[in-house]
């Protein structure tokens, strides 16, 4: 594992770009996705018979944490070798994984997220984008919104209602479906940060007509499957590394006497080595296949709010770095991606039987 | 980190029916019982007298004691003054020990249970290099004080021009430090597991407004936190003992121990409400000792600033220094 650590370090070393702060969500550069894939460190977990590398979840984890701590700019291809390539694995048809998982891994075939909605957020099961029967497949009606990178992926995977909520079982009656964003009746609008930038957008789907074979899984499990898929997208190193390149910075210029010395430094250097002992735990629970929902709430919890305290830092003792306008910008976004921090506390609270 | 199932159950079934303690006082027959199973001397080299266990088994012994709320010099017995006997080369024995590093003046602040100790090992710097002695506590003074907890913190004064000591290496003192800290964190976060449990029962047991406590989400969310603290903290103190203890993952651990027990302690008393507060109620055996334990072996603060130290000479590779390949 050092072994693939240092490989990948000489990489980013002999690579030129910027380093910044949260680029697996803002880096999109398709270059750098097509040299790492060259590498076989995109789609890693994929197996080789899918044109993936076959390597192990723990490899993986150990690729993400040096391409994070380096702020190098991954977001083109994050989506979908985070959680796309894993649920096609879990519930993709064999023609549905040999369409998607080699240009994957490729570095070719970029996905986004089509979870929420604007009446739908931390409460996703009560997403109201429509799927009604056609033939030979599906017409999806309804509006996503945040949808990061949606203007340039080639794809999404929507979650959306087959049928009406019957009954008590909120969880019933959902499904995912991949639709090709180029699709007639797709329509992509930005939506603009506070920050001035494009990252998120909304995505009106009228009548968008996905055939059967582009059924993610089976019609009914979508809320398993998206349980599963949000798994993925929250147990990574991703939860805690996002404004790392900002620690680094702040760390050298008090080293060079430009910034005074803070304790927290020392703190925070502490719980982001924890953190990577309990992300550590979950990759491994992950190639386990054991289950690691309250394992990753709580890496989750505590990292993003370490991401935040990050910037607080180098904001308390004055850095004047760019990367710290930026970790500000995106902070608020740090404890709601993927699931808020009080969404997951309750997640934790659940693990300890304390709700049912 | 797996132990000897029989060990395990050797722990478990010594400390089964234990309370906690009523501070302060060593409770000697149960002591004597750890002595006789080899537990006191767990992790001294056998060819000594001891048990030739690992910092692992001490660490699932540390925690267990600590869980229970049982205040017992074990580390300083063992990880301690056993340890500062073998580098040494001195003979060590059943009889209880603390260990301590003395000032040049001879006198050392705050050591644990050196009022209950047969012996104190002594460590102390002279022109010529470090000294260790095995002291008779009828040849140093001994003024007692308590940690916050009610745990024996006296202070040691011995007379040094009248002590002959065995020369050691130098990097012992520091050691000495890291292996004590260490120690701590295990134990808090053997205590902190206990006061998460603790806030479990009582949440979904006391009931207000018609229901039980962790049906409120505030509820809900202060014991979340406990939760996450105490395993970002256990985790970081498990590396130590898994990959080896270094200036560097003891501070880690002592930082993020010493930072989880302000959440821990003040959530858990907020869970508790007013009967947490009281003598009667076992939670403050548990906080007390938490907060005790930080004290020891170096402040929250100082760990903070070694990392910190750490991190600002690290020369623009603070990556490297967290994640050494
Ligand atoms: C940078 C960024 C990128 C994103 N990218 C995507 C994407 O690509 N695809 C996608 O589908 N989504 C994306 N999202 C959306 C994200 O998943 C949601 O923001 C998140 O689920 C929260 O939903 P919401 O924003 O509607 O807030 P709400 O659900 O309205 O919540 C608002 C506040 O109320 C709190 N709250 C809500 N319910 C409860 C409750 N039961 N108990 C206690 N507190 C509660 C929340 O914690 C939060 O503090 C992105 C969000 C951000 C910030």
């Amino acid at each position: 594992m050092k072994d693939l650590r240092a490989k990948v370090r000489a990489f980013l070393r002999s690579r030129r770009f910027v380093p910044a702060v949260d680029a697996w969500h803002g880096g999109w550069d398709e270059d750098f996705t097509r040299d790492l894939a060259r590498h076989h460190w995109v789609g890693m977990t994929i197996p080789r018979q899918y044109g993936g590398a076959g390597r192990t979840f723990l490899e993986r984890w150990a690729v993400t944490e040096e391409l994070l701590a380096a702020g190098a700019p991954v977001a083109a291809h994050w989506i979908a070798d985070r959680q796309v390539a894993p649920s096609l694995l879990a519930f993709g048809t064999d023609e549905q994984r040999h369409a998607f998982l080699p240009p994957i891994a490729r570095g070719e075939c970029f996905f986004a997220i089509g979870m929420s909605e604007p009446d739908s957020g931390s409460d996703l099961a009560s997403v109201r984008t429509r799927a009604d029967r056609a033939d030979g497949g599906w017409l999806l009606t309804g509006t996503k919104v945040w949808t990061t990178g949606a203007h340039r992926a080639h794809g999404f995977i929507v979650l959306a209602r087959t049928s009406p909520q019957a009954g008590a079982d909120r969880h019933a009656g959902l499904s995912q479906f991949i639709v090709d964003l180029r699709t007639p009746g797709v329509t992509i609008r930005p939506i603009v940060s506070m920050g001035g930038e494009h990252h998120f957008n909304e995505v009106v789907l009228a009548d968008v007509f996905v055939p059967d074979t582009r059924v993610l899984g089976r019609i009914g499990d979508g809320w398993r499957q998206v349980t599963s898929e949000l798994g993925y997208e929250r147990s990574g190193p991703e939860r805690f590394l996002s404004t790392l390149p900002l620690l680094a910075e702040t760390a050298a210029a008090t080293g060079r006497g430009e910034l005074p010395r803070h304790p927290d430094l020392g703190r925070h250097i502490a719980r982001l080595a924890a953190l990577r002992h309990l992300s550590h735990g979950v990759a491994s629970s992950l190639q386990a296949g054991r289950p690691a929902d309250t394992e990753a709430a709580l890496v989750k919890v505590l990292g993003t709010t370490l991401e935040g305290d990050i910037a607080e830092l180098a904001d308390h003792v004055g850095a004047a770095s760019p990367l710290l306008r930026t970790a500000l910008l995106r902070r608020p976004g740090f404890t709601l991606r993927g699931g808020s921090g009080e969404i997951l506390r309750g997640v934790i609270a659940r693990g300890l039987g304390l709700r049912a | 980190m797996t132990i000897d199932p029989v060990l395990l159950d050797l722990m478990t079934s010594v400390f089964a029916d234990r309370g906690p303690t009523p501070h302060g006082v060593l409770d000697r027959a149960l002591w004597d019982t750890l002595s006789s199973c080899g537990l006191t001397r767990l992790t001294t080299p056998e060819h000594s007298g001891g048990s030739g266990a690992t910092w692992t088994e001490a660490a699932v012994l540390l925690r267990a004691a600590a869980a229970r709320g049982l205040a017992l010099p074990l580390a300083e017995n063992d990880l301690l003054a056993g340890w500062l006997l073998t580098e040494a080369g001195l003979p060590s024995d059943d009889i209880l020990r603390t260990a301590c590093v003395l000032e040049p003046a001879g006198t050392a602040r705050g050591v644990p249970w050196a009022r209950d100790a047969g012996r104190i090992v002594a460590l102390w710097q002279t022109g010529d290099g470090w000294l260790v002695a095995d002291l008779d506590p009828a040849s140093v003074h001994v003024t007692r004080g308590t940690n916050l907890a009610g745990e024996p913190r006296d202070d040691v004064a011995a007379d040094l021009a009248a002590t002959r000591g065995v020369p050691v290496a130098c990097h012992l003192a520091e050691e000495f430090v890291l292996r004590g800290a260490l120690a701590r964190a295990l134990q808090m976060t053997g205590a902190m597991e206990s006061v998460l449990r603790l806030c479990v029962t009582h949440a979904t047991t006391r009931t207000q407004f018609g229901r039980p406590l962790a049906r409120f989400q505030p509820v809900q969310h202060l014991i979340a936190d406990i939760a996450a603290e105490t395993s970002l903290a256990r985790a970081a103190a498990d590396a130590c003992v898994r990959e080896g203890l270094t200036p560097l993952s003891v501070a880690v651990a002592r930082s993020c121990a010493g930072h989880a027990a302000t959440t821990v302690v003040r959530n858990a008393h907020q869970v508790h409400g007013a009967m947490g507060t009281t003598a009667e109620h076992s939670l403050h055996t548990l906080t007390l000792a938490i907060l005790g334990w930080r004290a020891d072996y170096g402040s929250l603060h100082e760990w903070d600033e070694r990392l910190t130290t750490a991190a600002v000479t690290a020369g623009g590779e603070l990556w490297a220094l967290i994640a050494p390949v």
